[in-house]
C-alpha cells in the first residue's frame, strides 16, 4: 500500500463501476485494500445485507479510526465485513467490537502504531456464541471456524483500511504476530465449571458481551502431573514470570484462558474465579534485579510501572498491578490439559468490555459469581 | 458496457491540512519549549541537548514538559500552554 494511496481522502461515494469481466479480486488487491488474504468481492447485494442487520442507516457514523482517523460509517464497516467473508448475522457482534478499540481507554491509536507486537485479541461471551456458531471448542485460537476466522479479519480490515495501520506507514510494529490476520475467540460457558466472564464483571448471563485487550499471541502451559489448583496455577505462574513480556515492563493487563481440564481440576477443589486470579497474582512476577541485568547497566527506575513498587534488587515484581487486572477465561476443547498466558501490551492500553446491545450491566444489587454473592 | 460495482473500503477522512510554523532564523532570545515524551531514555537525551543549545544559543527561557504516556497524545491543554509560552519546542522519542 503506498502512502498516498493510505492518506489519500476517498470520495463520498463509496462505490464505483469497473467493466464487466473484471478480476475483481485482483482489481482489490490493486488498490491494497486486503490484508494479503483475497478478498470476497462485495456486491450490492451483500452490502446491503450486512447493513440491514445492523439495523440500515448507512451513513451513520460508528467511529473514526486512528491513527488515519478515517470515518468508519455502517456501510464502510458493512463494505469491510463483507470483504472478510462474513455472514451478515456477525454483523452486530463486528460492529460493538469496533466500538470497543475505538473507545479512548483502548487507546487504539498508540495500539496500531507502537513497535511492539500487540494485536486486539477479542473474546465473545453470551448466547450470540451459540446463535453465530462460533467456537469456544477444540483449536478455539487456531483455524476452522468461520465466525471466528471472520469476525476477527474484519476488524483487522478496518484497522488496515479505516485506521491505515499498514506495516511499516502507520503500523510500525517490529514483528507483529499471526494474530494480526484474525485474533477471536468465544468463552466455552457451556463446558465450563465457574461462571462466564462477563458475569463476573456485572452482566447477565444472557446478555451478549465482546472483550477486546491488546494482546501478545497466546503462551502454551503445559501440566499433566497436578491434580490440585496450587499445582496447576503454579505453572501458569511460571510461564506469567519472564522478564521480557510487555507485563513485565510496563504492567497493564493480561489474560489467562484455562483450558477444560485445567479449569474442572480447579473447579473440583471449590475454588472460584476471584480465587484463581489472587492466586494468579499473588505468586506471579519478577525479581526486580533480574528484570534489568541485576545492575550491569545501571540504576534503573522504569517509570512504565505503578510507584508503588519496591525498586530494590530482591523485590517482588508482580506482572500486574492487581489481580483485577488478570482477564479469566475458560475455552477449549474437552481433552488436553492445557491453558494459555496472554500477555498484554501495557498500562498503556485499558482492555474495554462491552455488551452486543450496547446496554449496561445489571445495576444494583449483589455481585453474584459461582453462587457467591459479594455484598 | 456493461459493468460491475466496486467499493472503496477506506472511509473518508475529515481533516483540513495545517500549514507549518515558519522556521525560525536565529535561536538567540527564543523562548525553547521541550516536550519529553516519558519513553525511557527521552529525558536523557533532551536534557542532554537542551544543555548544549542552551550554551550556544542563549535562551530567553526554557520550558520542560512532560506528556502524562508516552503512547498517548499531549492533552490540549497542554499543546495550549506550550504553544503560548513558547517559540520553537523540540521533542524526541528515545527509546
Amino acid at each position: 500500500m503506498a502512502q498516498d494511496a493510505v492518506l489519500k481522502v476517498p470520495p463520498e461515494a463509496a462505490a464505483s463501476q469497473v467493466p464487466e469481466g473484471t478480476d475483481l479480486i485482483e482489481w482489490y488487491y490493486e488498490r491494497g485494500y486486503s490484508d494479503g488474504l483475497p478478498l470476497v468481492p462485495p456486491t450490492p447485494e451483500k452490502v446491503k445485507a450486512m447493513l440491514t442487520a445492523l439495523g440500515g442507516e448507512p451513513a451513520r457514523r460508528v467511529a473514526r479510526v486512528p491513527p488515519r482517523w478515517g470515518s468508519l460509517t455502517r456501510e464502510v464497516l458493512a463494505i469491510n465485513t463483507v470483504m472478510a467473508g462474513c455472514r451478515p448475522e456477525y454483523a452486530p457482534v463486528v460492529e460493538a467490537a469496533m466500538l470497543a478499540l475505538c473507545a479512548p481507554p483502548f487507546n487504539l491509536n498508540g495500539v496500531q502504531a507502537t513497535t511492539h507486537m500487540a494485536s486486539p485479541l477479542l473474546v465473545v461471551n453470551g448466547p450470540v456464541r451459540r446463535e453465530i456458531g462460533m467456537n469456544a471448542g477444540h483449536n478455539v485460537f487456531g483455524s476452522g471456524n468461520r465466525a471466528n476466522a471472520t469476525i476477527g479479519r474484519a476488524l483487522r480490515l478496518m484497522l488496515l483500511n479505516v485506521g491505515g495501520g499498514w506495516p511499516g506507514l502507520l503500523d510500525k510494529s517490529t514483528l507483529g504476530h499471526p494474530g494480526k490476520y484474525t485474533y477471536c475467540i468465544a468463552e466455552n460457558e457451556e463446558s465450563s465449571p465457574l461462571a462466564p466472564y462477563h458475569v463476573e464483571k456485572g452482566y447477565k448471563p444472557e446478555d451478549s458481551t465482546i472483550f477486546v485487550l491488546a494482546a501478545e499471541p497466546p503462551h502454551s502451559v503445559t501440566n499433566h502431573f497436578a491434580n490440585d489448583p496450587e499445582g496447576i496455577l503454579d505453572s501458569i505462574c511460571s510461564a506469567m514470570s519472564t522478564i521480557c513480556n510487555n507485563n513485565a515492563v510496563s504492567a497493564g493487563h493480561c489474560a489467562v484462558v484455562l483450558g477444560m481440564e485445567h479449569a474442572a481440576t480447579i473447579a473440583k477443589h471449590g475454588w472460584k474465579r476471584h480465587d484463581i486470579r489472587h492466586y494468579l497474582w499473588a505468586h506471579s512476577g519478577n525479581r526486580w534485579g533480574d528484570l534489568y541485568g541485576n545492575g550491569r547497566y545501571g540504576k534503573v527506575y522504569n517509570r512504565n510501572l505503578p510507584v508503588w513498587y519496591k525498586r530494590e534488587p530482591d523485590a517482588r515484581t508482580p506482572i500486574v498491578p492487581s489481580a483485577d487486572n488478570i482477564h479469566l477465561f475458560v475455552a477449549g476443547g474437552e481433552a488436553g490439559r492445557f491453558s494459555a498466558f496472554i500477555p498484554g501490551w501495557g498500562h498503556m492500553s485499558t482492555p474495554v468490555l462491552r455488551a452486543v446491545s450496547g446496554a449496561a450491566p445489571s445495576a444494583g444489587g449483589p455481585q453474584c459469581v459461582d453462587g457467591t454473592c459479594y455484598l | 458496457m456493461r459493468t460491475l460495482q466496486v467499493y472503496d473500503p477506506r472511509g473518508v477522512v475529515e481533516a483540513s491540512p495545517l500549514a507549518s510554523a515558519p522556521r525560525a532564523k536565529s535561536l538567540k532570545g527564543l523562548r525553547l519549549g521541550i516536550l519529553d515524551n516519558t519513553k525511557w531514555n527521552a529525558n536523557k537525551l533532551l536534557r542532554g541537548l537542551r544543555d548544549r543549545l542552551a550554551k550556544k544559543h542563549g535562551f530567553e527561557a526554557v520550558n520542560y514538559y512532560r506528556k502524562e504516556s508516552f503512547s498517548l497524545s499531549a492533552a490540549p491543554e497542554l499543546i495550549d500552554e506550550i504553544a503560548a509560552n513558547n517559540d520553537i519546542v523540540m521533542t524526541a522519542i528515545a527509546d
